[in-house]
């Protein structure tokens, strides 16, 4: 058997290539809004957001069973609950954005955790907590391609505010810029992806896609534009030879993809020419010879 | 009226209360046009407030603020903020240009790109404060002086003639300082407006020829030399509403030349 027919060999079945679908589009919009929350830092935000769809899950199921547009509106409204929650909470008390967020979300997966096990097996936990590429469905394909496009539509249109945003709020501000409108409206986009990403990666491992990608371009680029770029085609890469790991060596989908991703990021950590750990190696023992690094 | 009258910032008996507590109070100052005026005051005097009041960011609680004849609102693109440097992520992937060509972004409609005007402004713009050779370099391998110079170039190029400065001078060392005084000079020169906070009085003194002297409420403005009086600073620092005693006896340390 040749390397090819390895790659290409899975795809003649229909759920490899809504597998593959799913994948390029969650690749687009999870590089885009990884980047931004990485430069914003609110990477572990993303995290918090990810744990907290689980009890729309849960309720979702109680009422409508094992409906698809069901199950996807009912985690983006507790997502969205979050979001809003924790901005309310560090507007109006004392308590601090991060730590309305790390308290309201681990809350809500706790009662995630009790509606799930009070709507069925356990084995539908596993499901959601750790997705499943193989049952990607017509109606999930939809529904990524729609919080996909609607993502690239926002980055292209609106560049320049989320630009400004992310990288100076207080002038974006001074400007006459709605800040806190783009800054939500970056918290709603990535709720809507990573919900759009559970039946791919499930609600652990979501974030893998939207991070680890972005991490990885930011140890190499220096421009934003470039950074979105390899960013995406990362995170493309990464899912692709992840589900033909997940095929070959029967992982888990969400699992293998992220597996691919961290091979990456530690590669760019360590490797990385400028901001690597081994550049910075060199440096160091550079100036310690008394050489100053070329420019 | 004289045409100047346009070009002064005016407060009106300016009040702003944080929850209970008075940030600003009764504050009535003219700010003329083409003047180089440092803001001073003890900490927890109002100093950011007072700018970010100008900006029309924080609602009055009484008074008006007015820039000309126009409620801030409306003079937004005359009106340049260079918060303080330490807010800035220096790590973040982006050229000296880029940045400078965000001063552009305000005056751009959605679908446009920066034409030609735009890229003239912010070749003139870069050209004038000497980053011409640095344009396409990334921020965090600049030194404090020229990060500073890089935010004065953005708000140049977005076309304001109103700096507010909030610390420019902290953190820089003794030649970025006198660099950016010199730029402050041209500016005024000009008959562009500098509006800046500052900490250190000898450094506001030496640097500045108009002085706003805050505690909480306005204790003295005018000359810098005619604001900074011993009598002044003491009323501002020991006697003013954000008293503390001054044990080290740092408020009559300074000099006071006559």
């Amino acid at each position: 058997m040749s390397v090819l027919h390895l790659i290409i060999e899975p795809f003649r079945y229909e759920f490899m290539q809504h597998a593959l679908l799913s994948a390029v589009l969650l690749s687009v919009s999870g590089g885009l809004l990884g980047c931004v929350l990485v430069l914003r830092r609110l990477a572990l935000m993303g995290d918090a957001l990810a744990h907290s769809l689980l009890p729309g899950i849960g309720v979702a199921y109680l009422l409508f069973g094992a409906s698809t547009a069901a199950l996807f509106a009912g985690a983006l409204l507790a997502g969205l609950l979050t979001a809003l929650g924790s901005a309310v909470i560090s507007r109006l008390t004392r308590v601090k954005e991060d730590a309305a967020f790390g308290s309201l979300f681990i809350v809500f997966f706790g009662a995630g955790v009790a509606l799930v096990n009070l709507s069925g097996t356990r084995l539908n936990l596993m499901h959601f907590l750790f997705g499943n590429v193989l049952g990607v469905s017509v109606t999930d394909l939809q529904i990524t391609a729609a919080a996909s496009a609607l993502t690239l539509g926002v980055f292209v249109v609106l560049y320049r505010h989320v630009l400004l945003e992310t990288f100076d709020p207080i002038f974006y501000r001074a400007t006459g810029g709605r800040g806190g409108l783009v800054h939500l409206g970056i918290l709603a986009l990535t709720v809507l992806n990573l919900v759009a990403a559970l039946q791919t990666m499930g609600i652990v491992l979501a974030l893998g896609l939207f991070l680890l990608p972005a991490v990885s371009a930011y140890l190499w680029c220096d421009r934003l534009r470039t950074m979105l770029l390899v960013s995406v085609v990362v995170a493309f890469g990464c899912s692709v030879a992840g589900i033909l790991l997940s095929y070959h060596a029967g992982l888990p989908s969400g699992a293998s993809i992220v597996l691919c991703l961290g091979a990456v990021f530690f590669g760019s950590a360590l490797g990385s020419p400028k901001y690597g750990l081994a550049a910075r190696l060199v440096r160091v023992l550079h100036e310690r010879d008394g050489v100053r690094p070329p420019p | 009226m004289s045409a100047s009258s346009h070009n002064i910032i005016r407060l009106r008996d300016v009040t702003v209360l944080y929850g209970r507590v008075a940030a600003l109070r009764g504050i009535t100052v003219d700010i003329p046009c083409g003047s180089l005026t440092a803001v001073v005051g003890p900490n927890g005097a109002g100093k950011s407030t007072l700018l970010r009041a100008i900006l029309g960011w924080l609602p009055l609680t009484a008074g008006e603020i007015r820039i000309g004849d126009a409620h801030p609102q409306h003079a937004l693109p005359r009106l340049a903020y260079l918060p303080q440097r330490h807010v800035i992520d220096w790590d973040f992937p982006i050229t000296v240009r880029e940045v400078v060509e965000q001063g552009r972004y305000p005056a751009l409609r959605m679908f446009h790109r920066l034409g030609q005007h735009d890229h003239e402004l912010v070749d003139r713009a870069l050209a004038e404060l000497a980053l011409t050779a640095l344009a396409d370099r990334q921020i965090h391998r600049l030194s404090g002086g020229q990060q500073q110079r890089v935010f004065l170039a953005r708000a140049l190029a977005q076309g304001a003639d109103i700096f507010l400065l909030d610390e420019p001078m902290t953190g820089l060392d003794l030649f970025a300082t006198e660099e950016l005084t010199h730029i402050f000079l041209n500016w005024e020169a000009q008959g562009r407006t500098v509006l800046a906070t500052m900490h250190d009085l000898e450094l506001a003194r030496k640097h500045f020829t108009q002085g706003l002297l805050l505690a909480t409420e306005l204790v003295a403005a005018g000359p810098i030399g005619g604001v900074l009086t011993e009598e002044n600073i003491h009323r501002a620092y020991r006697d003013g509403h954000c008293v503390h005693d001054d044990p080290l006896g740092l408020a009559r340390t300074t000099e006071f030349p006559r």
